[in-house]
């Protein structure tokens, strides 16, 4: 419906990235928060930069909107180096953690805020016209005139997303914005939020340390620690192709078992793992013997029997530990020289041969396919 | 900024005074600047146990006496003296105006033993029923045959003795005479002139009704304490006329006149006296129509807590060698022919401080009624106001 | 021991205080203003308006009063608010704490003492001296309606300081950045979003400054040479000086009226000013 008000701006960007990070570090004192990265934005896109607090994520966030300066490298926005660019002339906004609203302004006066301070500034009814439609995008119609402190923290987002978007900005970044929702009005955000970007067509920067808000939500996630990208993908790509034992871990949950590489043939991969035991799998990247490596096994690609069947090889294991989650149930089980482990099994197994009880002796295995080989960062 | 904090301070500003700037601090009216009334100097140690204790050929006086006096009137050294020789503490509460004292009378429970006043508040003192005869008796120090009577006489009314001489002054005025070609004026109506003129911005009156409207009517040649609604408005107009030519009304004059941003000042003779053995360019002048002429005295108000202690300081102080002692510290002259033998001549010979007799002929003492006019009061108020 | 009797026990002192420092003395001043002077000074029983048709004898207090008691106080304000600023805004945090230590120091002396300072320093030898080094003579400061300007200045800038600079410390600086990323520039920022959030501190610091002016005497004493004259310097001579109690108490009821009234309007102003916000807390 409001397709019209924010049909993406004509941009350079449909021939290349709309940002662009180039060998970007950023040094507080003596800590490196931002160290080398480089990142291709495409205009359009929704991109989650994720990590644990502390990786680096909020600075490269910050430096998109220009409230720090890089050290060293270069922040390109449509094609033009502004690493010296005030925040305030960047066609960038920013919804931030906290809101950041303004408690002396009522909610329209929070929206029109950024078109007020254009130059030349846009017409009373112009302003009033894309504040109506920027309340209406953010379904909080008819709350023109209420003070901030009268909104609940659901109602505080939306009209800090509306301040942002109704700036038609290129780049609309989000620093942890679900932060303060509870879970249940998290979810629906995150739904509502995507189909806001999604009409309008408006790059959106997300920064998140939730795995799952970013995996629902994102078209390419951007993996960080310790101030360095680690890999930067689609979320179907970071969860079958992890680039290292971080990322498999950050990106869904796996079993590890850490070895050394003992034979590579192609992208296969035998490791040698606790107990004299080698572990089959394929390497995400190249691998050399004698590395030390950790076998990644997805809970869902384990199976569990009761019988073993000779012509593959099982895993004696006893279940410690039995969580019922509807549609799976997740096992936790020991086998006396792997450790322990999970398993995830879809309800469809269990039905012909479940359900397994804690303290049953089991088989556990899984195809040769279903182990990754990688490397410890 | 409370009012504790204040007097706290100005008690410790006032001790600073003493210590370090003798003589550049106005005998009267110091406080009155501030307005806040009461300051206390505390000269001796507050503990009661810590006071030495020693016996009085009287007997017991207890161990303090409270003096309500002017600032940097007394030589500290004499006090110390009298608590060394009779056990007894002085406390000094030091005032700004005779009218401050008065209104701490009338308020009553000032707790006072022997206090200051100036010669024409006594009949209101002893009308108004604030303070007692003296017993001459309990005085052995006190010798009437030895004051002169022209500065002793204030002190007896109704051929009662109320209070006994303490010192005497002058009130004329102290000129920087290198701003005015080292010319001596001799005249109020120079002063007055002057002040409007070629000393325009430079001179400073009293903050007193007193001398202020009473030295404006010398400019006329009517009586300095005059009360004429007709003469009073002469003198408004004087004082309205020069106020914007004026540098302060402020009786705290020594500083600014030894800073040299005021050149001319109404004075008493003790300032005149201090500021001249300083600076010889400033030079005290009795205009020659006359002026003040005044006598302070020491009496005991009704109801003091400590009658021994207050006629034993009393006494003390009338001690001739005492009483030259303090007069040597002060600079003020001395009614008591007994102190004057044993001052030196210079000081029995300067002019400042014991002028020719055809200027002190020409002087008035101030009389009650002029302290306590209403009308003078408020012609002060529109004077200082406008 | 029910709730509402220790209720009122822990009211007691300040209410005891109240009664005893505020409005018994206040009831007194209000009598006595409807009496007469006694012949030597204090005051008589009695009952007429004399003393309130003599106000306007007074007039020239009353109009200095009002005139620098808000100028003193916008002074204070244009002084106190970039120093609040940088303190809340700029300083560097490890410095904050020692630089609002030296904007307290001063206090730790009497403003009597302080005030006499600004003597020396308005007098001829000081600044006056300093300007005709540089060829401008003969300026006076000292005992001008300036020099009592600089004074009240000077006393008060701590109180008008700290409650701006609470306020400033307090203000999110996240709101700059917002502001910020939303296209206002520093400036259009410091227009729009410090100075309406710092309102309460500057209505609280002016009001503060203000009832306290209201009632000065002892810079005007001091600084003004006696010729700069504010009711407090009336009541003063009225009380101590020609004691006339009926007037004064006359002089001080009015001073008070006019001081209720002006804090009352006042506080209307800033009240519909930050009408609907929450954050408005005045003392």
């Amino acid at each position: 419906m409001n397709k019209a008000a924010y049909a993406p701006p004509p941009s350079k960007a449909t021939l290349g990235p709309i940002a662009e990070l180039r060998n970007v570090s950023k040094r507080f004192g003596d800590i490196l928060a931002a160290d080398g990265l480089d990142l291709s934005i495409m205009s359009g896109e929704f991109l989650s930069f994720l990590g644990p607090s502390g990786c680096g994520k909020t600075t490269a966030l910050r430096i998109l909107a220009g409230f720090e300066a890089p050290t060293t490298g270069e922040v390109l926005l449509d094609g033009e180096i502004v690493n010296d660019l005030d925040p305030f002339r960047r066609p960038v906004n920013m919804v931030f953690q906290h809101y950041a609203l303004f408690p002396h302004l009522t909610v329209a006066q929070n929206i029109g805020y950024g078109l007020r301070q254009r130059r030349p500034r846009p017409p009373r009814d112009e302003i009033e016209r894309k504040v109506k439609t920027a309340l209406e995008i953010v379904r909080l119609e008819g709350f023109e005139d209420r003070r901030i402190w009268e909104m609940s923290g659901g109602q505080q987002q939306r009209v800090a997303l509306a301040r942002a978007i109704v700036n038609e900005p290129k780049l609309l970044l989000l620093d942890e914005p679900m932060a303060a929702l509870d879970r249940k009005l998290r979810k629906e955000m995150q739904i509502e939020l995507q189909n806001i970007q999604r009409r309008l067509g408006m790059t959106f920067i997300l920064v998140t340390h939730d795995q799952e808000e970013a995996l629902s939500m994102s078209d390419r996630i951007c993996i960080m620690r310790d101030g360095r990208i680690v890999q930067t993908g689609t979320p179907r790509e970071l969860y079958d192709q992890p680039r290292n034992r971080y990322v498999a871990g950050f990106v869904g949950t796996s079993n590890f078992f850490d070895g050394v590489v003992e034979s590579v043939a192609a992208d296969q991969a035998q490791v040698s793992v606790k107990g004299g035991i080698v572990l089959a799998g394929r390497a995400i990247s190249p691998v050399a013997v004698g590395q030390e490596v950790s076998v990644s096994v997805r809970p869902e690609q384990i199976r569990l029997e009761r019988a073993n069947a000779a012509d593959r090889p099982g895993w004696p294991v006893t279940i410690l530990n039995r969580i019922f989650l509807g549609e799976h149930t997740e096992y936790l089980v020991k086998h006396e020289s792997l450790g322990e482990f999970m398993v995830l099994t879809p309800r469809q197994a269990e039905l012909s041969d479940g359900p397994f009880n804690a303290g049953e002796r089991l088989m556990a295995l899984w195809e040769a396919g279903g182990a990754l080989v990688l490397k410890q960062d | 900024m409370t009012k504790d904090n204040d007097h706290i301070s100005k008690r410790k500003f006032m001790e600073e005074l003493y210590r370090y700037k003798r003589g550049s601090v106005t005998r009267r009216h110091f406080l009155g600047v501030t307005g806040l009334g009461t300051a206390s100097a505390v000269l001796a140690a507050a503990v009661p146990a810590l006071r030495p204790r020693r016996a009085w050929a009287q007997g017991d006086i207890g161990d303090r006496v409270v003096l309500a006096t002017w600032p940097n009137y007394h030589d500290p050294a004499n006090f110390e003296a009298f608590t060394e020789a009779t056990g007894a503490a002085v406390d000094v509460n030091v005032f700004g105006s005779n009218e401050e004292m008065l209104a701490k009378l009338q308020a009553g429970g000032s707790g006072w033993d022997v206090f200051v006043p100036t010669n024409y508040t006594i009949t209101t003192y002893v009308g108004e029923g604030l303070i007692d005869p003296l017993d001459a008796a309990r005085m052995a120090n006190y010798d009437a045959s030895a004051f002169d009577p022209r500065f002793a006489g204030p002190g007896i009314v109704d051929n009662t003795l109320y209070a006994v001489s303490k010192n005497w002054g002058t009130t004329g005025y102290a000129i920087n005479i290198s701003k005015n070609d080292n010319v001596t004026p001799t005249s109020w109506k120079e002063f007055w002139d002057m002040t409007m003129d070629s000393f325009s911005g430079r001179t400073m009156v009293h903050d007193y009704q007193l001398t202020t409207i009473g030295n404006a009517l010398k400019y006329f040649g009517y009586s300095f304490n005059s009360v004429d609604p007709a003469e009073l408005a002469d003198a408004e107009k004087l004082l309205l006329d020069a106020k914007p030519h004026l540098f302060a009304i402020n009786s705290d004059y020594q500083p600014s006149m030894r800073s040299g941003d005021a050149w001319m000042t109404m004075c008493w003779t003790g300032d005149g006296k201090q500021m001249n053995r300083d600076m010889p360019e400033i030079v005290y002048v009795l205009g020659k129509e006359g002026g003040e002429l005044w006598s302070d005295f020491y009496a005991i108000p009704k109801g003091a807590p400590h009658l021994d202690a207050a006629y034993a300081l009393i006494d003390f102080l009338l001690t001739p060698e005492v009483n030259a002692k303090e007069a040597l510290f002060h600079g003020y002259p001395v009614a008591d022919s007994r102190v004057n033998a044993l001052l030196p001549a210079e000081v029995l010979n300067d002019p400042i401080l014991y002028p020719a007799a055809e200027l002190l002929d020409a002087l008035e003492f101030g009389a009650a009624a002029t302290l306590t006019d209403p009308n003078r009061a408020e012609l002060l108020a529109r004077f200082k106001s406008a | 021991m029910t709730q509402r009797s220790r209720n009122l026990l822990l009211l007691a002192p300040a209410g005891a205080w109240f009664l005893v420092m505020l409005v018994i003395p206040l009831t007194v001043v209000l009598i006595f203003s409807f009496g007469e002077r006694g012949a030597a000074g204090g005051y008589v029983p009695a009952f007429t308006l004399d003393q309130y048709a003599n106000l306007p004898a007074r007039w020239a207090a009353f109009k200095n009063t009002l005139i620098l008691a808000p100028a003193g106080t916008l002074a204070s304000l244009l002084i106190a608010y970039p120093l609040a600023y940088y303190l809340a805004v700029r300083a560097d945090p490890r410095w904050k704490t020692v630089l609002l230590v030296l904007v307290i120091v001063p206090f730790w002396t009497s403003i009597l003492i302080r005030s006499y300072a600004w003597i020396f320093l308005l007098g001829g030898r000081g600044i006056p001296a300093l300007l005709a080094a540089i060829g401008i003579e003969d300026v006076r400061l000292i005992n001008t309606p300036f020099a009592v300007l600089i004074g009240i200045v000077y006393g008060y800038l701590p109180l008008m300081v700290f409650p701006i600079f609470v306020n400033l410390d307090r203000l999110d600086k996240r709101l700059l950045e917002a502001s910020s990323d939303l296209g206002a520039s520093p400036w259009r920022t410091f227009l729009q979003v410090t100075l309406p959030m710092s309102l309460p501190g500057i209505a609280t610091g002016c009001l503060l400054v203000f009832i306290l002016l209201m009632g000065e005497f002892l810079i005007p004493a001091i600084l003004g040479g006696g010729k700069v004259f504010f009711v407090g310097n009336a009541l003063v001579d009225l009380f101590l000086q020609s004691r006339n109690w009926a007037f004064g108490s006359a002089v001080a009821a009015t001073l008070v009226i006019l001081m209720l009234v002006t804090v009352t309007a006042y506080m209307r102003l800033i009240r519909r000013l930050g009408a609907q916000r929450e954050d408005v807390a005045l003392m």
